[in-house]
């Protein structure tokens, strides 16, 4: 029993831990790669103001982004750009939360069942690839001028690339791990959601963000074919009267939501990933 | 009364284009309650096939495999693996990791955690409880690794390898560190390597097996006391039975050779 004691020594360290990763240096303001990218934009927007003033002159053309920013300026005070913007918001989040749960429910039933699999994926194949946007006007006749014909073109752009990478992702899992849920007596359904699943969700948050971009451009197509109100609404109404820093307000609006958007979830899609830069 | 027992279990691959591959042949094998068996042979002898069959993960071609005098088809809770490479879930601690079997057999996480805290402290990773593995060493990741797989408690434990990929101070010390969890738990225990020493200082008995067919070639009994420190490692008794062993499977190489 002595002997027991001497050899069971408490924490005995091996080798050394791996260190904690210090946390990623802070992106500070007077980075070289902040300037860079100022400077950049500080440039491009100055090139389109000469531009605009210089060459063209004709601001049914091209709108100098002074008018612009004074617009938007303008629509932000009469609340049409919020209003707008919200009706448009609604339809993309709307569309964007059925094509996601959509595309995974039918990526994970492909990979779980190879009949479903066989069955789906010329159409899944076809239809990605598809310019799919072009369904858009049958779209707005099946479901009419309000957010729904919207929401299901957004679908149609979201719900392929899910399904492509959840596909990718539930593809990609570790096999030894899934003999290590199998060795402890896992149920089929619970290896699935304790295997599968978590080793694809970087997979599917990367779709997410690819999507996002997509279901922008399904928003603004839907709204063009036919809408009583949002960005595109705004769009095509300017655009009919050569309003020009009206019609750039919009596209700015939905740049930014774009840009908005795609960091949100790329700071997920980081923070899902963190576990794998220190594996 | 044996707990375990091997009954003629072969084990044959159908190969792509046709053929067969014997992995496995008239094996038979009985271990008996809280023994510690070392499986020992050179690559390609069935090792790794004989503990799948044993977890359950696959069912032998022929002959049956029993404990406590039931047939194994299947994964049971009464045996538990700890895997060659950790295969730890990375997205989880290192305390979820070890309830991971307890989560999958339905056990209520109020009751898992003070389970899993217990086996954080045998294996010796207090203050590790909120890692990931990817901050762990090799070491440490097959600590949890072992513990996941006592914490549900398994009549049997089964170890695949589980050292081979460390180095050679952190393996002597991970074994010194088995026997000592061994001691406390007295669980039956088989454990495969192809490394003879560690077989010998881990070991009651060393089965040694011949490779293509796989087969027991020999069992060779290891009668040094218990608790057996890392100075044990420096026994006379535990060398000859090493070179006893070393024989053996270089035997099993030139027949293989002869007969090829």
């Amino acid at each position: 029993m002595t002997q027991l004691t001497q050899t069971s020594g408490g924490l005995v360290t091996d080798d050394i831990p791996v260190p904690r990763r210090p946390p990623a240096a802070r992106k500070g303001l007077l980075s070289q790669r902040s300037i860079t990218q100022v400077i950049s934009i500080i440039g491009g927007l100055a090139l389109w103001e000469l531009l605009a003033r210089f060459a063209v002159h004709n601001t049914a053309f091209l709108a100098p982004p002074s008018l612009v920013a004074i617009r938007f300026y303008q629509m932000l005070r009469d609340g049409s750009l919020l209003f707008n913007g919200w009706v448009s918001f609604q339809e993309l989040i709307g569309g964007f939360v059925i094509g996601v749960a959509a595309g995974i429910i039918i990526g994970a039933a492909m990979v779980q069942w190879k009949q479903v699999d066989d069955a789906l994926e010329v159409w899944i194949a076809a239809l990605y690839a598809a310019p799919i946007v072009a369904l858009a006007p049958i779209l707005i006749i099946w479901f009419g001028f309000g957010p729904w014909s919207k929401i299901a073109v957004v679908f149609i752009m979201v719900v392929f690339p899910m399904v492509i990478c959840t596909q990718a992702g539930l593809e990609s899992v570790d096999r030894r791990l899934l003999l290590v849920a199998r060795s402890f007596c896992g149920s089929r359904w619970k290896t699935f959601l304790t295997v599968a699943l978590p080793s694809a969700a970087p997979f599917i948050v990367s779709g997410m963000r690819q999507s996002v971009g997509r279901g922008l451009v399904g928003v603004v197509i839907g709204e063009l074919f036919g809408a009583k109100a949002g960005l595109g609404n705004i769009i095509t109404t300017a655009s009919s009267v050569f309003d020009m820093p009206t019609l750039f307000v919009a596209v700015v609006t939905l740049a930014l939501a774009g840009i908005i958007l795609t960091g949100i979830l790329r700071s997920f899609e980081l923070r899902l990933a963190a576990w794998r830069d220190v594996a | 009364m044996a707990l375990i027992e091997f009954i003629d279990v072969g084990m044959t691959y159908q190969r792509r284009g046709g053929g067969e591959t014997v992995a496995l042949e008239r094996t038979s094998l009985s271990i008996a309650p809280g023994e510690f068996i070392c499986i020992v042979g050179p690559s390609g002898c069935g090792k790794t096939t004989l503990l799948h069959c044993l977890d359950g993960l696959q069912t032998p071609t022929s002959g049956r495999i029993l404990i406590d005098g039931r047939e194994i088809t299947a994964p049971g809770r009464d045996r538990a693996m700890v895997f060659q490479s950790a295969s730890l879930m990375p997205w989880r601690t290192v305390l979820r990791n070890i309830t991971y079997g307890l989560d999958l057999q339905g056990v209520a996480l109020r009751e898992a955690l003070p389970r899993a805290q217990k086996m954080i402290e045998l294996v010796g990773l207090v203050g590790f409880e909120d890692r990931h593995p990817g901050e762990l060493s090799g070491g440490m990741q097959q600590r949890v690794n072992l513990a996941r797989a006592l914490v549900i408690d398994p009549e049997v434990i089964l170890l695949d390898e589980p050292f081979a990929a460390l180095d050679a101070q952190t393996r002597e010390l991970m074994q010194t560190e088995l026997l000592r969890v061994w001691d406390e738990t007295k669980k039956t225990a088989v454990f495969i390597t192809h490394q003879i020493s560690e077989a010998v200082y881990l070991a009651d008995r060393v089965v040694v097996m011949s490779a293509r067919p796989g087969n027991v070639k020999a069992i060779v009994p290891v009668p040094i006391a218990r608790p057996r420190p890392a100075s044990a490692r420096r026994d006379p008794q535990m060398f000859a039975i090493e070179s006893e062993i070393a024989a053996l499977i270089e035997g099993s190489h030139t027949e293989t050779v002869v007969s090829v």
